[in-house]
């Protein structure tokens, strides 16, 4: 069986092992546009914060591909894919033809097409070497501007402001990290941030950006002029579809695929955060573009496309933060529709402070967010995933958390 | 190969398991000094309120596959085939806590240890005292319980050995089964008993 893998994420890299682990025989091809080994992609703020190194972030040996005669094939951006020919093409190359095809190209940073964005020291956070440019003379930075409160947005904030760099950041809605918490939570991690120097300017953005080849000054939406020498653009991502044949590959958002992993067309799967699957909370297709999702969707691909039928019950967004002395996890749905018959529980002690919020339906946990005292919290993520109906006992668990 | 097994219908809820595992990660190894030292030493067994409203022995089950191994961002966690045993590498650890959030027992904790680099926060959990079981000693906190809600033993046997407990109790001698026209009832009435039974034998 001829596999091919595009992209060497943590969905690729997983999928390749599992295939290999039921298939000693088969012939593995796995193509990567960034030149670099398996590497943990969420570390990288970690050396933004100067906490590690480079070298720190690899996610497998060095000898990895070859311990699992696996054709890697680095640097190779996989243009097009033929799916009449089952081949994908690769830009003055030969056709690769395959058996067995998995998507895992994960997610490219939305950029913003304003005056000023291709001004050098203007920087989207995904991989390493963007942070690696970014790193670059950041002993000169005197003051960065961070667009976008999401997860990426506030770890490139965090970053900087852990380097003693003085940090502006401007988002949309009240409150940072508006997908993952609610607006008490939000307001909790605002005023630490804010307590420990950061700037928030909320419900603005930047509309253009001037300097000579560098960026030196960002123009707002309300008409004021902010002085800034580092942009980060923290806007989210967009799953990375530009080359797929979409009369042939149902893609919404992300690459449609049922509970195998696979897509549309039998044969080819996808995997991370390009894929978009069922969420096993909202029940309808959606992407939760996080590691362990893109972990468990690669290995769900890997024993699929080796031949062994397994099905995978849908991805559940989560997320686990430490922010300076607060530590938050949540998971599932946060902020549910009002008045749809959902249960909310929520409690505070702003002293310690402790804050817990769990939103069910029918007794059925459906997500949760832990301020502080998080060590258990993988317990109420596994009763999401079971979607049983609480029993009284573990009604009693909600409380006493 | 030998297991911690946990028997939570036996756990009287003392807590000395606690203290012996602490103990047992200490420096000194001797509950006095022990605490006195910094960091000071900590359990990696929890003891929570079970379903039979009594204590509950909560560690690591050691999964196979494991949550944590799997979630955990830098690859720290680990695990040692020959003991079974899925550990953590204090000088890897981030301390992100993701494990936390993969772990469906919420058995990990997040401290100083004298077995980190020192002034260090990180992941620590049951580590099955490989260090003592390499020296010939079973795990500190099977050798304090008294009541046998923790051995060590394979779990091969430990499964068999429930299996025949809850036989007897279900039918300590052979059961006669009345011939006519209330066959159905007295099975019943059998059944009923053996749920008696067991429910008040846990
Ligand atoms: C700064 C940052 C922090 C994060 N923090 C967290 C966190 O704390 N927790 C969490 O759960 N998640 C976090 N994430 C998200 C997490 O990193 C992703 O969900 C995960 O990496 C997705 O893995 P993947 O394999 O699907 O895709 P990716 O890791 O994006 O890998 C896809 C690979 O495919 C390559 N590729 C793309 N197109 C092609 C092509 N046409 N041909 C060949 N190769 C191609 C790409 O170059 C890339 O290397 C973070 C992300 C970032 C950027
Ligand atoms: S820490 Fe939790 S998930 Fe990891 S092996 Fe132990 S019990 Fe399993
Ligand atoms: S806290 Fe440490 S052991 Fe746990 S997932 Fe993070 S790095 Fe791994």
């Amino acid at each position: 069986m001829n596999h091919v893998i595009i992209g060497n994420g943590i969905a690729g890299i997983q999928a390749a092992e599992t295939i290999r682990y039921l298939d000693p025989t088969a012939f593995i091809t796995l193509f990567a546009a960034e030149s670099h080994p398996p590497y943990c992609r969420p570390m990288i703020s970690l050396m933004l914060e100067g906490r590690i190194s480079s070298d720190r972030l690899a996610i497998r040996n060095p000898h990895f591909y070859d311990d699992l005669q696996i054709r890697s094939i680095a640097g190779a951006y996989v243009t097009s894919i033929d799916v009449d020919a089952h081949a994908v093409t690769i830009d003055d190359h030969e056709p690769i033809f395959f058996d067995r095809l998995l998507i895992a190209t994960g997610a490219d940073p939305r950029t913003m097409k304003i005056p000023g964005h291709a001004l050098n020291n203007i920087f989207p956070m995904r991989t390493v070497s963007h942070v690696e440019n970014m790193l670059t003379d950041i002993s000169t930075a005197r003051h960065a501007l961070v667009l976008g409160g999401g997860l990426v947005g506030f770890k490139a904030a965090y970053g900087l402001m852990r380097r003693n760099i003085p940090v502006t950041m401007l988002i949309r809605s009240e409150y940072p990290l508006s997908m993952q918490v609610d607006d008490i939570a939000g307001g909790m991690i605002l005023d630490r941030l804010k307590a420990n120097g950061l700037t928030v300017r909320t419900g603005i953005d930047a509309l253009a950006f001037e300097g000579d080849s560098r960026v030196r000054e960002a123009h707002l939406s309300d008409g004021s002029v902010l002085a800034c020498d580092r942009v980060i653009v923290g806007k989210g991502v967009q799953p990375a579809v530009g080359f797929i044949p979409k009369d042939r590959i149902p893609v919404d958002l992300g690459v449609l695929v049922n509970t195998n992993m696979e897509t549309g067309i039998p044969g080819i799967y996808a995997a991370g955060d390009v894929a978009e699957c069922i969420d096993r909370v909202r029940q309808c297709p959606w992407i939760n573009a996080i590691w362990p999702e893109a972990a468990m969707q690669g290995r769900v691909a890997g024993m699929n496309m080796a031949g062994r039928t397994v099905s995978y019950p849908g991805s559940l967004g989560r997320n686990v933060i430490r922010i300076f002395d607060l530590d938050v996890m949540t998971a599932g749905l946060i902020n549910p529709e009002p008045d749809d018959g959902y249960q909310i529980y929520s409690r505070i002690e702003p002293r310690l402070p402790v804050y817990r919020k769990f939103v069910l339906k029918d007794n059925r946990l459906l997500g949760f967010i832990l301020i502080n005292r998080i060590e258990t919290g993988g317990r109420l993520v596994s009763l999401i995933q079971r979607q049983f109906p609480l029993s009284a006992s573990e009604m009693g668990i909600l409380k006493t958390l | 190969m030998k297991q911690v097994v946990v028997h939570p219908e036996k756990c009287v809820g003392c807590m000395q398991c606690m203290t012996a595992c602490a103990t047992a990660h200490s420096v000194s190894l001797s509950l006095f000094s022990a605490t006195q030292e910094k960091p000071l030493p900590k359990p990696r067994i929890h003891i929570g309120a079970s379903l039979y409203g009594r204590g509950f022995p909560n560690r690591c089950r050691h999964c196979d596959p494991a949550p944590c191994l799997l979630a955990c961002l830098p690859g720290a966690i680990y695990r040692k085939p020959a003991t079974a045993t899925v550990l953590i590498n204090p000088d890897l650890c981030i301390n992100c806590a993701s494990c936390a959030m993969a772990c469906p027992f919420g058995v990990i904790r997040y401290h100083e240890d004298n077995w980190a680099p020192p002034g260090k926060t990180v992941a620590i959990k049951c580590d099955n005292c490989i260090s003592r079981q390499a020296v010939g000693l079973v795990p500190a906190c099977v050798e304090m319980c008294k009541s046998g809600a923790l051995t060590f033993e394979p779990v091969a046997e430990a499964q068999n050995r429930k299996t025949r407990e809850i036989t007897q109790t279900i039918w300590p001698e052979p059961v006669t089964v009345a011939t006519g026209k209330f066959d159905g009832f007295e099975l019943l009435q059998a059944i009923k008993k053996s749920q008696h039974n067991l429910a008040t034998a846990c």
